[in-house]
């Protein structure tokens, strides 16, 4: 109700419709597995980057892709993020 | 309660307008006799009309001798709650109720829609009556007519329950049974009233249950179904048996044999929603179960509660969401305020910048839960968080950014609105005694030794309120609600967003890590499992701390969050756990809906009976195979083709019109054969059916509509272990359970080859899918 702006998380799924085509020609599967978990990365900070509300929506993403990035550098050895 | 209270003559039931359009009726119960009395009271209560005082003037002379104006009287006062200076105002008395709408949407017209603000114009003229005589509806009462006083105010907590009678009503068609499609002219063979079943020929029986309505003299008519059935079918019956509406009354007094409003679909939240005709009666209320979004939660002692407080009907009440208990609580505010009521909103949201609405525009604070079964995990939440927020902030539409505060210290992190430290916004004021008595009520529940009849009344009560103040704040950011605000609403969710940010700090340096968290609840793990903090200790220490009353809901033996089927991350509001004191919470599994097909719900129920056994997170995975075992049975039982028909019923809620379906699926096969049989639904109804055959194209065959069911049809079978296999992968997900490995094991044939309609733009997606597929290696859901 009320809204008006769409949300974080609406914003960042219409983006990542635009990503589709970068995928599309990725040519192995370690390429496009890779391209996945940096989908999985921007969407995992949604609840940070929706606080910070910033108009600038890339922004938001690079801090998530970044951030999930160095957890999963900082557990090196460990596939699974160790998130709280 | 107070001592000096004089016993009550009896109790006024309701007020309802007169047939002759300038009076209302007092319906009163006497406490000695039990008796219903109905007194008529003259009362034509006036509107007001704001303007230029030579506008006002000129509208005095056109209205004064009109036959639907029975007077005009020039006054002036502060209409609105935004009023700082005293303005003209005209009170214009229409001749009749019924006029009292066209009259006000002329002289809206007559100012060009923009030089008249017209006040107090669509409160019913009950409601009108209630608040301007300090009445209201089950108010303890003595003296009569017009000189009916109540003996305590409607916001007392501790009143007696008034003495209402309530009987059933069902009605039964002649050789069909309930929930059956009866045939147009299907007679009445049998109705059943409280404990009396009534027989016999059509005209006899009518006439019989007239009689017994009036000798039994209940105060409710319970129904299920009866605004969309039973009441439309006994008039249309009557009629047919040459009755009139002065020989076939249910109601205490005549009334047409037609509904009082139509039925109707509508749109709320993004759902379609239908809502059936209404058939309320005079002086005896009919409450429809069926149709009553309320009824479920808040029964007979939540709506009388409800009803006091906002000065609706409890006819009113029970088919109203309670937005409209809310709207009409805070109109009884502004009048007590001595401000008015407008008809049209007139608040237009302030022009800003796009960066600030982005900043602005935001909901609460709700994390991604990490996927997977947890143990050891304590539940915390605010309890009416937003309410408490509003009440605490002053946050009211006429308190935010005042004019005579603007240094005001009260202010929405991040956006900076300022809140009015001088006065007591609407909104609060609404809202603090509703806050107060949930929490009196809550107490009282406490109470040991509590009679169990006394203990439901509570709960019920308790759940009437909770339901008004959730919507309390939805109405904020609502464009018709009157007294609503849109940064109002968005000061709310700022001041939560930043509570939460803090709570989880606090959280934190009291020994705890977050582990999920949405909007004004928190799941917290002990950093050190060694030295566990004591939670209700630190509920106690951040209510405190915040101001604000935090709950510790309960620790978890283990709770299972669930992962999105698109992308696998954690979905903040599907989870199940079981708490230490051996109570279950689910949210977002199929369970917890209520349309959920009985096969679902009976393998939901047997996994969590299997879990109910784990102690902790890693007894859960234990169980995973033993689960799995149970899909199997499952399966197997349902290739056998004898599973009960009416657990395969599937329930859909009607999305569109059914005219305008322009595919063919299973819910539109359901409802072709509806209205081949002569029932036809609209949009926001559910219908239910069983698959028979998914791939068929004809809407005989591809389903059996509830209604039309004998129960030896042979149902899709691939359909359904489909069905199973979702469920299974929607409890078991997390465990690597995927409901295309399930049907492979099952031997099932996946779905049928028809694929489905893509744009364009998406193919890309299904080129990767493909290539994923061909490569094997790539999941996208893996973590």
């Amino acid at each position: 109700m009320g809204r008006t702006a769409p949300t974080y998380r609406q914003a960042l799924e219409e983006r990542m419709r635009r990503w589709d085509a970068f995928a599309r020609l990725l040519t192995t599967p370690e390429e496009r597995a890779a391209f996945e978990l940096v989908r999985t990365g921007a969407r995992r900070y949604a609840a940070q980057a929706t606080y910070v509300g910033s108009p600038d929506l890339l922004e938001s993403i690079l801090l998530s892709v970044l951030t999930d990035l160095a957890v999963r550098l900082r557990a090196e050895g460990d596939p699974k993020p160790a998130r709280p | 309660m107070d001592g000096a209270a004089p016993a009550p003559d009896g109790w006024l039931l309701d007020v309802t307008e007169s047939g002759d359009g300038r009076s209302v009726v007092l319906w009163t119960k006497e406490r000695r006799s039990g008796r219903v009395r109905r007194t008529a009271v003259e009362y034509r209560p006036p509107f007001l009309v704001c303007g230029p005082k030579a506008d006002l003037l000129d509208l005095r002379r056109t209205l004064a001798d009109r036959p639907n104006v029975a007077g005009v009287r020039l006054s002036a006062g502060r209409p609105s709650i935004h009023d700082r200076t005293v303005r003209p105002l005209l009170a214009v008395t229409p001749a009749s109720h019924r006029g009292r709408r066209a009259l006000a949407r002329e002289i809206d017209a007559r100012g060009g829609y923009a030089r008249f603000v017209l006040y107090d114009v669509d409160l019913s003229v009950p409601q009108l009556y209630h608040l301007g005589h300090a009445l209201y509806p089950f108010a303890p009462v003595v003296g009569r007519g017009a000189d009916l006083a109540a003996t305590e105010p409607p916001e007392t907590i501790d009143y007696a329950p008034p003495p209402i009678a309530l009987a059933e009503l069902e009605v039964r068609i002649a050789g069909e049974r309930r929930g059956r499609i009866p045939p147009p002219d299907g007679r009445v063979g049998s109705v059943r009233l409280g404990d009396v079943t009534l027989e016999g020929p059509e005209d006899e029986l009518l006439r019989a249950l007239v009689d017994e309505v009036a000798r039994s003299d209940p105060d409710v008519l319970l129904t299920e179904s009866g605004d969309a059935f039973d009441l439309p079918w006994l008039y249309r019956r009557a009629a047919a048996c040459g009755l009139s509406s002065g020989e076939f009354v249910l109601g205490r007094e005549r009334t047409p044999f037609a509904a009082a409003r139509p039925a109707r679909s509508f749109e709320s939240y993004g759902r379609i929603h239908y809502r059936a005709a209404s058939f309320p009666l005079p002086g005896r209320f009919h409450i429809d179960r069926e149709n009553s979004f309320l009824y479920y939660d808040a029964a007979i002692p939540g709506l009388v509660d409800a009803a006091r407080l906002s000065r609706l009907s409890l006819q009113t009440v029970v088919r109203q969401s309670p937005g409209t208990c809310f709207t009409a609580m805070e109109m009884a505010t502004a009048l007590s305020l001595g401000a008015h009521v407008p008809w049209k909103k007139n608040r237009p949201e302030d022009f800003r910048r796009g960066d600030h609405l982005v900043a602005a525009d935001r909901g609460g604070v709700i994390f991604l839960p990490p996927v997977g079964a947890h143990d050891g995990i304590d539940e915390f939440d605010f309890a009416s968080l937003y309410p408490h927020i509003m009440v605490r902030n002053n946050l009211s539409a006429e308190t935010l950014e005042c004019r005579c505060c603007p240094d005001s210290p009260v202010r929405a992190p991040g956006l900076g609105y300022r809140s009015c430290t001088r006065r007591v916004g609407l909104i609060p004021r609404t809202l603090a005694p509703l806050l107060a008595r949930r929490l009196a009520y809550k107490a009282a529940l406490r109470t040991p030794g509590l009679p169990p009849d006394e203990a439901m009344r509570l709960k019920r009560r308790v759940k009437m309120l909770k339901w008004i103040l959730v919507t309390a704040f939805g109405y904020q950011g609502y464009r018709n609600a009157r007294f609503g605000r849109i940064e109002c609403h968005e000061a709310i969710n700022a001041y939560a967003r930043e509570l939460l940010a803090d709570l989880a700090a606090a959280a934190e340096a009291a020994g705890y890590g977050v582990v999920h968290g949405i909007v004004d609840s928190l799941w917290l793990r002990p950093l050190d499992r060694a030295r566990r903090p004591d939670p209700e200790a630190f509920a106690r220490r951040m209510s405190g701390k915040f101001g604000l009353p935090l709950g510790f809901e309960g620790r978890y033996r283990w709770i299972v969050f669930l992962p999105a089927v698109t992308h696998g991350l954690g979905v903040p509001n599907r989870y199940y756990g079981l708490y230490e004191d051996g109570e279950f919470k689910l949210r977002g599994i199929g369970g917890r809906r209520h349309d959920t097909t009985g096969l679902v719900r009976r393998f939901e129920t047997e996994v969590l009976t299997l879990f109910r056994g784990a102690r902790g997170a890693d007894d859960v995975r234990a169980l995973v195979p033993r689960a799995l075992a149970r899909a199997d049975l499952f399966a197997e039982r349902l290739r056998a083709g004898s599973w009960p028909r009416d657990e395969l019923l599937i329930a859909h809620r009607i999305g569109q019109a059914p005219a305008s379906f322009v595919t063919f699926t299973d819910s539109v096969a359901a409802l072709r054969q509806l209205a081949a049989a002569g029932a036809v639904r609209e949009a926001g109804e559910t219908v239910r059916f069983v698959v028979l055959d998914r791939r068929s194209r004809s809407f005989r065959d591809r389903v059996r509509a509830a209604e039309l069911l004998d129960g030896s049809e042979r149902y899709d079978v691939g359909a359904y272990l489909e069905l199973l296999a979702r469920a299974a992968e929607t409890l078991l997900a997390p465990f690597g359970v995927e409901h295309e490995g399930l049907l492979a094991r099952w031997g099932a044939a996946a779905r049928p080859e028809r694929l489905p309609y893509r744009s364009p733009e998406a193919g890309a997606q299904t080129v990767l899918a493909r290539a994923a597929g061909v490569a094997g290696s790539f999941n996208p859901s893996a973590r």
